[in-house]
């Protein structure tokens, strides 16, 4: 149900992603996870259009704390900074990051490649359903992607949003 | 390869062991940034080129996404001119070619290394759906010389590359003109670079 992934360019590092439906504790899982007791980064699937974006902004959080250049304070933070299309860091966390009103969450997880991790410590923390990435599709807002991101008219004809949105974010330093 | 699940291409740039460390590192930098940078203006203004899936700024290199299947515009000229079905299909394609790269100069994007070898044709060919790729010598401008440079190293590139080509280039400038509002100026400068090129005499 969940899906993990082998960072090619960091071998002895995966990627795991769980998606939760019908949250009711949105606002606690938030709080744990800003005081450090829940491993994992909380994002907004609304935000999200495919598991690769969640994918290439781990990569760069993961070679960006690798090197000590992160922008933010821990690896899991840095990858909701990554998701961002601009450098500024609260509105990172405000848009791409769990509200406490959110009823779907994505928790992204990095782990070593060769340990087992126990998804269930994670999942029965939260009050919510756990489904397959399969179901993010349908819980992306295409149009207030399609905002934050500022994609434009012409750009759709080229590429797919994804291809945008992930332009965007691995370009966003270099301007 | 495949990076995080998709085709992609890794573009590493190899260090050159004749220049200068300080000048290599600040030269990888530099074309590594530009390089991005191109890349993410031809994709807001709807020019078709590889998405940006990673930037390594310790190594300098660019994870690009992979055109799949597609075939260089050298290699697709090589082969129609091989098979002896010339004019229409590539007058059509040196056509869409002179599009392009107007409306690239339209946005004040300088390729920087134009050649037949760096546009792609996306399967099937047919459809002449054309991708500009290997940004690494470009940058912005908006100077008509600049732009008449470009076109430049492309006519060069082409005579020299393909011959009996010369019809296939002139579609190209035509296009080029009838799609750019800013091309008068640009042609006028492609024909003084002309008169400046190697060989050339410069007396008086």
């Amino acid at each position: 149900m969940e899906r993990r992934h082998r960072l090619e360019l960091f071998p002895e590092r995966s990627v795991a992603l769980l998606l939760f439906q019908s949250v009711r504790n949105a606002a606690a899982l938030r709080s744990k996870a800003v005081a450090g007791a829940l491993e994992g980064a909380l994002i907004n699937p609304a935000m999200i259009v495919d598991p690769f974006q969640i994918l290439v902004a781990a990569n760069k959080a993961v070679h960006l704390h690798k090197i000590g250049k992160m922008k933010t304070r821990t690896l899991y933070s840095e990858i909701i900074f990554s998701l961002s299309p601009n450098n500024n860091i609260s509105d990172a966390f405000k848009k791409f990051g769990i509200s406490d009103t959110d009823t779907a969450v994505l928790i992204v997880l990095v782990v070593d490649s060769d340990k087992t991790i126990n998804l269930e410590s994670i999942a029965s923390q939260v009050e919510g359903q756990q489904v397959s990435l399969d179901e993010l599709p349908q819980l992306t807002d295409t149009a207030r992607v399609k905002k934050m991101y500022k994609i434009t008219p012409q750009e759709e004809k080229i590429g797919t949003l994804l291809d945008s949105v992930v332009c965007r974010m691995s370009t966003k330093d270099v301007l | 390869g495949l990076f995080l699940g998709r085709a992609a291409v890794a573009k590493l740039r190899v260090p050159k062991r004749y220049r200068h460390p300080a000048l290599e590192e600040r030269l990888s930098r530099r074309r590594t940034a530009q390089e991005a940078r191109s890349l993410l203006r031809c994709r807001r203004a709807g020019i078709p080129a590889p998405a940006v899936y990673f930037v390594d700024y310790v190594t300098n290199s660019i994870y690009l996404e992979d055109i799949v299947d597609s075939i260089t515009v050298q290699d697709h000229i090589y082969s129609v001119q091989q098979s002896g079905s010339d004019t229409s299909s590539l007058h059509n394609l040196a056509e869409k070619m002179g599009e392009l790269l107007a409306r690239m100069h339209d946005e004040d994007i300088i390729h920087g290394d134009l050649t037949t070898a760096n546009l792609l044709l996306r399967p099937p060919v047919e459809k002449l759906d054309l991708v500009l790729i290997d940004f690494g010598l470009s940058f912005i401008s908006g100077l008509p010389e600049d732009k008449g440079v470009d076109l430049y190293v492309l006519e060069k590139a082409f005579i020299s590359t393909h011959p009996d080509t010369e019809m296939m280039f002139q579609a190209l400038l035509k296009s080029y003109a009838a799609t750019s509002k800013k091309s008068g100026p640009v042609i006028k400068k492609l024909d003084e670079v002309r008169l400046r090129g190697r060989k050339r005499s410069m007396i008086g």
